[in-house]
């Protein structure tokens, strides 16, 4: 064993950037056409990426920032308005609705990232191996992402529905837990999780997707240096496989964190934000405030601010997120 | 030693590694997930057709009304679109903001919605119909439900109640008679109960459901009482709290109490509500008669079903219903076609119109003749009516569009147990006394 070359463990010695896609800049200075013929070979790609971002800035993006006064107005939707000033933010601060829906915007938020990418990542771990059925396990667990959320959240009304012999509930009486049925949707304290764990069902295997990505670029070389190390596969995962994911680990947490905050659909569709307004989203409250209250302005107000809340969160996490990723 | 092919640490030139599209992914699903928030929807029409847009309740009419008026009118050429309710407010309303209206397109009757009749009105959005001959047909109590300032903006058949429809056999299965007063419902429902029948099935979870049981009870708790409760309260002399509304919701929560409604409402849909009237498993749901058609399909024995007015009060000569102008149709004012828009509407207003109207949306004509027929259902409403003792859906008189849904939550939340009636009208004044 003794007489194992040292590179087994510390691999070749390369004059290699410290991130993936960068020139090198280290080691042997590179000849002086390399790094325009490099630019040159890497703009094809982002010339592509041009009639895409303009059709987004188009549609989009000029849209949105042309909405933002109006949340500075009093505007109904139709007819004429008048600015307000700061009043639709002051209206905000002292609306209890509003202000209860942030914390369930929150709550939700931590539950989604939380289960849906812990789940999201065992699955990955389950279908990276090898196992003989891993390329149907892997379309079996993805599908419910390709389903319109709105399709998922009208099939899981019939999940919770809470007459004891159907869905959800028929199971656990089946099963002989009747104790644990329960009126899933239609109880204050129960809805917004119930909800929860239709969204995870829903979009944990798009993680797992993006998790199998991250665990297929881990070299096996360094798997195999860290065997010989004497790495168990806990050890392996732990200081191998985990750092390396972390790009994995970055995106999926920024999505189903703006995923979260800005839900929807589901919450639309299964509670409307009931019962009473015990699951009320800031999405589901932005939109009943302009299309069924015919406040615009009020409801831009509050659009403005989770937009601006998502994007702050977003930002810190990117921040965050990046300043520990390593790559191999 | 190492089984790897490709090199670790740097890429090919001009090749997107795996590890580096993830990395740039980050930054775009930020920048590409944020942006919507603030985007509202729209959309564009134009065409020489005339455009109706309707909710779904009003498919039917519309449809057999539309094909009777091309046989003598084939041009211009119409077309029709017709979604749930709270999709054709979203849809409608943007392109009424948009310049891009239908010519003919759903009109709630009264204030108190986006798509009310007064709110568009008030907008300057809506084309006076007065000068159509069906109009000076339209009886004077309903004109806060069709006019406004003095100018007519809503077509409407007429009136749907709400009262109880009932199974039947459920009825005879216990052998009781549809209730004449608030003690003999208490009666009946025990007897229904005792038989392992689910006296009121409650679709809760449906929020325009919840609304039905203090609608049916209001009337009697308060309007018989106060007939000028509606002109107090846009006063600011009367408030929910204190008023008749607090008995109208304990007699609602004392059904509860006494196990008269199926098993955890908040979580049952108005489907399952139709589906256990339907069935037998339950023997009534208080609704609205519009939905009669729905229920009457959910059975292979739809003789099966009646509708009785709901008694909220213990004097059966003096029991008071609502009834409500059902959802109609306004002409834009921007309408691309205001001209043809106008004559189907006039068409609309035929008394034989009315009446095709009236009975696909099982509702009482506001007009009627030796040729109207009415749901046999609704027999039994017809006395309280013609006595002046029908009040409107009180949403309808409400100043903004929020005491409605504040009134759902109000009532989920007390079937949650999580208020108590002062609570729940608490959040209901506060909600009237909001600017519309």
């Amino acid at each position: 064993m003794n007489s194992l070359p040292d590179t087994a463990t510390s691999g070749p010695e390369k004059p290699g950037p410290a991130v993936g896609g960068a020139p090198a800049k280290s080691g042997a200075p590179a000849p002086a056409g390399r790094t325009r013929r490099h630019r040159d070979a890497t703009l094809p790609p982002w010339a592509f990426v041009v009639p895409a971002l303009l059709v987004y800035a188009v549609v989009v993006l000029y849209p949105s920032l042309a909405g933002v006064v109006y949340a500075f107005t009093d505007w109904s939707g139709v007819g004429d308005f008048a600015f307000v000033g700061l009043d639709n933010f002051r209206t905000l601060l002292n609306d209890d609705r509003a202000l209860e829906s942030v914390s369930n915007t929150l709550l939700l938020t931590l539950a989604v990232v939380v289960v849906q990418n812990g789940i999201g990542l065992l699955l990955a771990l389950g279908v990276n191996a090898n196992i003989r059925s891993r390329s149907l396990l892997r379309v079996i667990f993805f599908a419910p992402a390709v389903v319109s959320p709105v399709m998922v959240a009208f099939l899981w009304k019939y999940v919770y529905n809470p007459d004891n012999g159907a869905g959800l509930n028929g199971i656990l009486g089946a099963l002989g837990l009747g104790g644990l049925r329960q009126d899933w949707l239609g109880n204050p304290s129960l809805a917004l999780w119930s909800v929860a764990a239709m969204v995870v069902w829903q979009y944990a295997g798009y993680s797992m997707v993006i998790f199998l990505a991250g665990l297929q670029s881990v070299p096996a070389e360094l798997h195999e240096a860290a065997r010989i190390d004497g790495a168990g596969t806990w050890q392996r995962f732990r200081y191998v496989t985990w750092p390396l994911l972390a790009p994995a680990l970055t995106i999926n947490l920024m999505l189903s964190t703006i995923g979260g905050l800005k839900l929807f659909d589901q919450v639309y569709a299964a509670t409307n934000g009931g019962p009473g307004t015990s699951s009320e989203t800031l999405s589901t409250v932005l939109y009943k405030e302009a299309f069924v209250f015919g406040k615009f302005g009020y409801s831009t107000a509050v659009a403005l601010v989770l937009a601006l809340f998502v994007a702050a969160v977003s930002l810190v996490q990117l921040r965050y997120l990046r300043a520990r990723e390593v790559t191999a | 030693m190492t089984t790897g092919s490709r090199s670790l640490s740097e890429p090919v030139p001009g090749t997107v590694s795996r590890r580096g599209f993830l990395r740039a992914g980050g930054g775009v699903a930020a920048l590409a997930a944020l942006p919507p928030l603030l985007t509202a929807c729209s959309s564009s029409g134009g065409s020489d057709k005339v455009r109706i847009v309707g909710v779904a309740d009003q498919q039917k009419p519309i449809e057999e009304l539309l094909a009777l008026y091309r046989k003598s009118h084939p041009d211009p050429a119409f077309s029709t679109s017709f979604a749930p309710t709270d999709q054709v407010q979203t849809v409608v309303r943007t392109q009424l903001a948009g310049g891009n209206a239908p010519d003919v397109h759903v009109l709630f009757p009264g204030s108190g919605s986006a798509m009310s009749m007064v709110e568009l009105a008030k907008a300057g959005l809506l084309t006076d119909l007065g000068g159509q001959k069906w109009t000076q047909r339209i009886p004077k109590n309903f004109d806060p439900a069709y006019r406004h300032d003095g100018k007519t903006y809503l077509y409407s058949a007429g009136s749907s109640v709400i009262g109880a429809i009932y199974n039947k056999k459920a009825f005879a299965t216990a052998g009781v008679q549809p209730p004449r007063t608030w003690s003999e419902l208490l009666d009946v429902c025990a007897k229904l109960k005792a038989k392992g029948i689910v006296p009121i099935a409650l679709g809760a979870q449906t929020p325009w459901v919840t609304q039905l049981i203090s609608y049916a009870l209001v009337p009697n708790a308060v309007y018989a009482k106060t007939p000028g409760f509606d002109a107090d309260m846009a006063a600011g002399r009367a408030k929910f709290a204190g008023s008749g509304w607090a008995d109208a919701l304990g007699k609602y929560q004392e059904l509860q109490r006494k196990g008269f409604f199926n098993d955890n409402p908040n979580g049952t849909t108005y489907e399952q509500q139709t589906s256990l009237v339907a069935s037998g498993k339950a023997a009534m749901a208080v609704q609205v008669s519009a939905v009669l058609a729905n229920f009457r399909q959910a059975t292979p024995t739809p003789d099966d079903l009646g509708m009785f007015p709901f008694p909220g009060g213990d004097n059966p000569a003096e029991l008071w219903i609502p009834a409500g102008i059902v959802v109609g149709l306004g002409v834009a004012a921007h309408a691309k076609n205001p001209a043809e828009a106008k004559a189907f509407i006039e068409f609309l207003g035929q008394q034989e119109n009315i009446n095709r109207w009236a009975t696909a949306v099982s509702a009482i004509p506001f007009t009627r003749d030796a040729t109207t027929e009415i749901d046999p259902a609704l027999a039994g409403f017809l006395p309280i009516i013609d006595a002046n003792r029908a009040v409107p859906f009180m949403d309808q008189s409400w100043p903004n569009a929020e005491v409605q849904p504040a009134h759902f939550a109000a009532v989920q939340e007390l079937l949650a147990g999580k208020t108590d009636v002062a609570g729940a009208l608490g959040k209901m004044d506060q909600a009237y006394g909001k600017k519309s």
